[in-house]
């Protein structure tokens, strides 16, 4: 398992690569955002430890430019800011989860094997639909490049309706596809997933088909993308 | 003793003192000089009327046998005894005064003399050719009389012919005058300074206004003053919201500057406690405890910082849904492990009064605290609540929490929930928010099984 550890702290540095090496992980150390950039780009890991507040390129910025190359690895935020904005930003910029500093180093090996354990289960090549594109081994959608911000419910309506895409599915169907047997039904129609789902891809992409339900299309002026599965 | 308003300065009091004082002083004065004008004017014009008698007088008198001799009749007055208006004719003595002449007087006088001032030759032979005037006494008790004098040659001998006429009537009219001018001057007086207290109030309004508007912008009702003054008062208003906009820079700096710190000391308390985590010994267990010590004191700290620096004014709108997508996309991702699933509804025109990250941190502990406890599935609920709130209820289908110990969860730094993962203040750091909005926090059973969180909140109409 190799882990690319971006930490700008020469102690804490030190301290977790020893912790990670006893761990059994294979580490690299990158003291500041550029040279996170680089060998995130350039090496494949299995996970990634990224301190936010770095010199040269913050955190945040290097996540966001790896997601919109479409990097898929795990990656475990680090930071001392706790408040809920600033996790909800490192979410929003493609963060698998969030650790916050003081910690313990045993949470933090805890986190880590969860998340590579994770991301080794799915193998699932990504799909794509016009600009859409979804990739299963991350759980991670993107319209023209730009992420999407999706719950695990949208996330599954949208994987659903792109694994049949071009094909009408009626509303039973995506009900029994994305509740579990036991879930609370009532009020979470599925009009209000579609149209949440909507609201964040672009109106356009879920037709309705009066009386059988939706269907995801792609936009007319993207036609010449490659539309088929990869 | 003065009082203790009146030792104060005031400048209403000034202006209306410096006012009144110059306008009382010029109203004195132009009073006086008036009456003094009125006065000669009518002691001139009477003394003109005796120089026309006296002219007559002149024009009519022979010389016979060296006697002066008065014509028979000058004025209808003067035959009427002591009618107050007399002539006489006088000739120079050897004293330099002027001796009148027992057979040249008119018939008011009777037997007695129009007295002369011992001056009097010398000021006729000093300017011959005008009147000279002077006040004699008249023949009936309190009589006072005007006089005027001219020197006259006849056949080659000079002669003095006086004319005299009580003066009492014109007095009492310069005295009448005085009095009506008086009266007049002090209503004018009066008119003015109850015109000056009006001008002061009015002219200083903008002041009050001023003073008003600062103690609203202290007190939190306004972030600035808005009013428009007038020129005179419009750089101090405007000093006045540099002064504040300064404050709130400075302060703002400053909490930044406690967060930039309190950030900065989490790295090395990580390092110390992992370092101390390590090491065996009383001197590791020392430091990891005065590390975390450390720890809560930071985080004490910060959220002091973070709930100080909420903006107390008009506050902005926050879309709840919005958040409620976003919060519910981080902690799945967070609580992905576990497989929780996040139920969320909340309509979409339902806004919150107030900074979007204090939701996030609201709702965010509030469904985090669920997910930590909960088993299965979270579900959050948000909806408007009677004419200007807003509710956010977040229940899970955990163990749930005892009545007994649900104010002690949410006493500010208790720690009941210290068992589960993460720092445990995460429903006491609600409450604090909540009350800073002037919202309640509270705590009961789910329908799910777990606790239920219902958190009241300010919401924007729309």
């Amino acid at each position: 398992m190799r882990i690319l550890l971006v930490e700008d702290d020469p102690d804490l540095s030190r301290q977790l690569k020893l912790a990670l090496a006893d761990a059994g992980y294979v580490v690299d150390h990158a003291p500041d955002g550029e040279e996170a950039q680089f060998l995130g780009e350039t090496e494949p890991y299995d996970a990634v430890i990224l301190d936010l507040g770095l010199p040269k390129v913050d955190g945040v910025s290097v996540l966001e430019r790896w997601r919109r190359e479409n990097m898929a690895t795990p990656v475990l935020i680090l930071t001392a800011r706790s408040a809920w904005s600033e996790k909800v930003a490192g979410f929003d910029a493609g963060a698998d989860d969030y650790l916050t500093k003081p910690f313990h180093t045993e949470e933090l090996l805890a986190r880590l094997r969860a998340l590579v354990r994770r991301s080794a289960g799915h193998a699932a090549p990504s799909l794509t639909c016009g600009g859409l594109r979804l990739d299963p081994r991350a759980a991670r959608a993107s319209v023209n490049g730009e992420p999407l911000r999706l719950t695990s419910l949208e996330y599954r309506l949208l994987h659903y309706l792109m694994m049949h895409q071009g094909r009408v599915i009626s509303r039973t169907e995506l009900v029994e596809h994305l509740y579990d047997q036991d879930f609370d039904r009532d009020s979470n129609t599925i009009e209000v997933f579609i149209g949440r789902v909507r609201k964040k891809i672009g109106a356009e992409r879920i037709e309705t088909v009066r009386g059988l339900g939706y269907r995801l299309t792609f936009p007319a002026d993207e036609a010449d993308e490659t539309p088929a599965e990869r | 003793m003065i009082p203790e308003a009146l030792r104060q300065p005031s400048l209403a009091r000034r202006l209306v003192v410096l006012a009144a004082g110059w306008s009382l002083a010029a109203l004195v004065v132009v009073a006086v000089v008036l009456a003094l004008l009125f006065q000669q004017a009518s002691l001139r014009r009477f003394e003109q009327a005796l120089g026309v008698l006296i002219d007559n007088l002149i024009a009519g008198s022979t010389v016979e046998a060296g006697q002066a001799v008065a014509p028979a009749f000058t004025d209808a007055r003067a035959l009427r005894a002591y009618s107050g208006l007399y002539w006489t004719i006088g000739e120079p003595d050897a004293k330099g005064g002027v001796r009148t002449l027992t057979p040249s007087r008119s018939r008011s006088l009777w037997d007695s003399e129009l007295k002369t001032p011992s001056d009097l030759m010398a000021r006729l032979r000093a300017d011959p050719s005008h009147l000279v005037a002077f006040d004699a006494p008249g023949p009936l008790p309190g009589e006072r009389l005007r006089a005027v004098a001219r020197l006259a040659t006849l056949e080659g001998r000079p002669f003095v012919f006086l004319a005299a006429e009580d003066r009492r009537p014109i007095d009492r009219d310069v005295r009448n005058f005085i009095a009506a001018t008086a009266l007049a001057f002090v209503l004018l007086g009066a008119g003015l300074i109850i015109a000056v207290v009006i001008q002061v109030r009015v002219g200083l309004r903008p002041l009050f206004d001023l003073r008003r508007e600062v103690g609203d912008v202290r007190r939190g009702k306004a972030d600035r003053l808005q009013t428009v003054y007038p020129t005179e008062l419009k750089p101090l208003a405007d000093e006045l919201n540099a002064l504040v906009a300064h404050n709130h820079e400075t302060l703002e700096r400053q909490r930044t500057h406690v967060g930039n710190l309190a950030h900065a000391l989490k790295t090395p308390i990580s390092v110390i406690i992992a370092e101390a985590g390590q090491q065996p010994g009383t001197l590791a267990e020392i430091v990891s405890r005065q590390a975390e010590v450390m720890r809560d004191q930071v985080d004490h700290h910060l959220r002091r910082a973070r709930a100080a620096a909420r903006a107390q004014g008009p506050g902005e709108r926050t879309s709840v849904a919005e958040v409620l997508d976003e919060l519910t996309h981080a902690l799945e991702r967070v609580f992905q492990d576990k497989g929780i699933a996040i139920d969320w509804d909340a309509p979409e025109e339902l806004f919150f009064l107030g900074e979007r990250q204090d939701l996030l941190e609201i709702a965010g502990n509030a469904m985090e605290n669920a997910g930590k406890w909960g088993r299965t599935r979270i579900r959050v609920r948000a909806a408007p609540f009677g004419a200007d709130r807003l509710s956010l209820v977040v229940e899970d289908d955990g163990p749930g929490l005892p009545a007994d110990q649900r104010a002690a969860v949410i006493r500010r730094g208790a720690r009941l929930d210290e068992t589960a993962p993460g720092s445990g203040l995460g429903l006491s750091i609600l409450d604090e928010l909540a009350r800073a909005y002037g919202g309640a926090l509270k705590l009961d059973d789910s329908a799910l099984g777990g606790l239920r969180v219902t958190v009241e909140l300010p919401c924007a109409q729309s």
